[in-house]
């Protein structure tokens, strides 16, 4: 079973998740801000992290850095996800970020159930 | 044929056959022609008849005096006589005519043709100078003395927006009070000088400046043009109209002002707040649209039909609320200019292609058959990747919402001559001919029994105009009502 991160500081939006995920088999575990979420990186292992821009203490970019410059959890694949964009702009300014910390996929909220589970597979499949 | 009046002519000539060759000539085609054979004569001519005088031949081989004097003479003082020059060779000293103020040199040994071809060529010169002159009288005639009339100035000084009247050359005639404190004027420093002296402003003097300009049509102020300027601290509305006279000669302009400083305050202050919202709207909307699909698809429970139904209810408006959160923000960001963040070469083959995918979805849910044509090796287009999808979406997104449930929808990207050209066409409800003009508009929806259950903040279109505008292409509209409607989108291809 992949084991997959999710580190957002919506409590509601990561429960709602999280039964989402777990309902196609994922051991899904939670973080709720980007210290305790790169804590959870460290200690729990997991196969995929999917991380929440905008979060107090550590925002997701920088969590996300962090991990990339780690050479032993760098290839854990990183979705970003963040609510900051927009629809009509979310390729530029998240692509933009996205490539600056190597994250390997972006996602603007709020982001479809289907949508979210085919980006976590198509992830995970590649990796 | 058109009769032209005769000119004046003198001609100054020592040498007898010249000056008799020359009057015959003149005189053959119906000019008055006063002849002298010196300077001096010449001289009492054109004082004593100053109205006789058009154009002078000078002859510049003339003993005593020389010719030159005489050209620096009425320079000074018959500026409007035009003096074209005659000589042997037509060497050093026409130069120095020329110099002087003389128009041209005609060569003694002239034949009947090249006299004429020069000589038509000073008489076409000399009547553009005139009419010229008539129309800079007129104009400064007409506005330097602004007839005193104090029931008009008090209606002037009771506008609550400021008001310049400038003449043809920018020198301010006329303000009222309101002015005068806007941007500091006084009587003395200000009226009879250059606009641009008391107000500091190139923007504003080039307003005056078109506005003066629109009848020779160099760059005509576009109708309804009422940019906001900064002068200073203030933002002000402007408008300017070129002020014309009976015959519409434009004798100058006017200016209002409308004082708009503390309303693009609070402009300002409006749209921070909108996105504030907007961005504090989203995350929890992100949570509630997550949690609805959630124990929708069962998996927190199983559900009822009518808890089913509630549910997906719930869901649509969630997400009607969220397009209308993300269309002010996208509608704030193309307002403020943002609408191109990067401008790179795109394939718009591609870029279709996956918004199609991402949109057939909810055509099927509909029950909608949507077809798409691409042409093999389209041209790349320069613009913004977001936008281009925004236009995209929005079209499509349209396209589905409008047409009911079996219609089709038509998607072709092909080329146009030198234009890509993205088609959108329904067999959906069509627009009435009477809104056809205001789909473009902000919040503009078409009420009708059909579009009430249509969800939709009005904005889609005009953000897609926006970004059209952007990217310097056209956009274009077909519509018969029962029938379907056709957008047409023109780019520009690299």
């Amino acid at each position: 079973m992949k084991k997959v991160l999710l580190v957002d500081d919506d409590v509601d939006f990561c429960e709602a998740t999280k039964l989402l995920l777990d309902s196609k088999g994922y051991d899904v575990v939670l973080a709720y801000d980007g210290k305790e979420g790169l804590e959870k990186v460290r200690a729990e292992k997991p196969g995929m992290v999917i991380l929440d821009v905008m979060m107090p203490e550590m925002s997701g970019y920088d969590v996300c850095v962090v991990l990339k410059a780690d050479p032993e959890l760098k290839k854990i694949p990183v979705i970003l996800l963040t609510a900051v964009d927009q629809a009509l702009f979310k390729t530029t300014y998240t692509q933009a970020m996205g490539l600056m910390t190597e994250a390997d996929d972006y996602i603007a909220k709020p982001v479809e159930p289907g949508e979210l589970v085919k980006r976590v597979e198509d992830l995970l499949s590649r990796a | 044929m058109l009769i032209k009046p005769s000119i004046n002519i003198l001609v100054v000539e020592n040498d007898i056959t010249i000056l008799q060759r020359c009057r015959e000539l003149l005189l053959d085609e119906g000019h008055r022609v006063r002849t002298a054979e010196s300077v001096e004569e010449a001289l009492n001519i054109i004082q004593k008849h100053p109205g006789d005088v058009d154009i002078m031949l000078l002859s510049l081989e003339l003993p005593g005096w020389g010719g030159m004097t005489l050209i620096n003479v009425v320079q000074k003082a018959r500026r409007e006589i035009l003096i074209m020059t005659m000589s042997d060779n037509c060497g050093e000293e026409a130069i120095e005519a020329m110099q002087a103020g003389a128009y041209d040199c005609i060569r003694k040994s002239f034949t009947t043709d090249r006299f004429w071809t020069k000589m038509n060529r000073a008489i076409e010169a000399f009547r553009l100078r005139r009419q010229l002159d008539i129309l800079t009288r007129q104009r400064q005639a007409a506005l330097t003395t602004v007839r005193r009339d104090e029931n008009l100035l008090a209606i002037l000084q009771s506008f609550t927006d400021g008001f310049v009247v400038t003449d043809w050359q920018t020198n301010i005639v006329l303000f009222n009070e309101k002015a005068a404190s806007l941007f500091d004027l006084t009587r003395e420093k200000a009226l009879g000088h250059p606009i641009s002296v008391s107000i500091k402003s190139d923007e504003l003097l080039s307003f005056f400046m078109r506005a003066i300009k629109s009848d020779s049509s160099l760059a005509p102020l576009m109708v309804g043009e009422e940019p906001i300027v900064k002068v200073g601290e203030k933002a002000l509305r402007v408008h300017v109209d070129p002020v014309k006279n009976e015959t519409g000669t434009v004798i100058g302009a006017a200016g209002l002002f409308h004082d708009v400083s503390t309303v693009s305050a609070m402009d300002k202050l409006k749209s921070d707040f909108l996105s504030m919202v907007s961005h504090e709207l989203k995350s929890p909307l992100s949570s509630l649209l997550m949690q609805i699909s959630v124990v929708l698809d069962g998996l927190a429970g199983d559900l009822t039909a009518k808890q089913l139904d509630l549910l997906g209810k719930a869901k649509e408006k969630t997400k009607g609320m969220i397009t209308l959160v993300n269309d002010i923000l996208d509608y704030r960001r193309i307002q403020e200019g943002k609408s191109i963040q990067k401008i790179e070469s795109l394939d718009l083959a591609e870029i279709l292609q996956r918004t199609v995918e991402l949109m057939r979805l909810s055509a099927e849910e509909k029950g909608l058959s949507m077809t798409c044509e691409i042409a093999e090796e389209l041209a790349s287009f320069r613009g913004d990747r977001g936008g281009m999808e925004a236009i995209f979406v929005n079209l499509i997104s349209n396209a589905i919402k409008y047409t009911p449930k079996g219609g089709n929808v038509d998607l072709t990207l092909n080329k146009a001559g030198k234009d890509i050209r993205f088609k959108v066409v329904d067999n959906g409800m069509g627009i009435p001919p009477e809104d056809i003009d205001r789909i473009f508009d902000k919040f503009y929806r078409i009420k009708t029994e059909e579009t009430r259950s249509i969800s939709g903040s009005g904005l889609g279109l005009s953000i897609v105009k926006g970004i059209v505008d952007a990217h310097n292409s056209a956009i274009h509209v077909e519509s018969e009502v029962g029938k379907g409607t056709t957008f047409i989108v023109s780019l520009p291809a690299e």
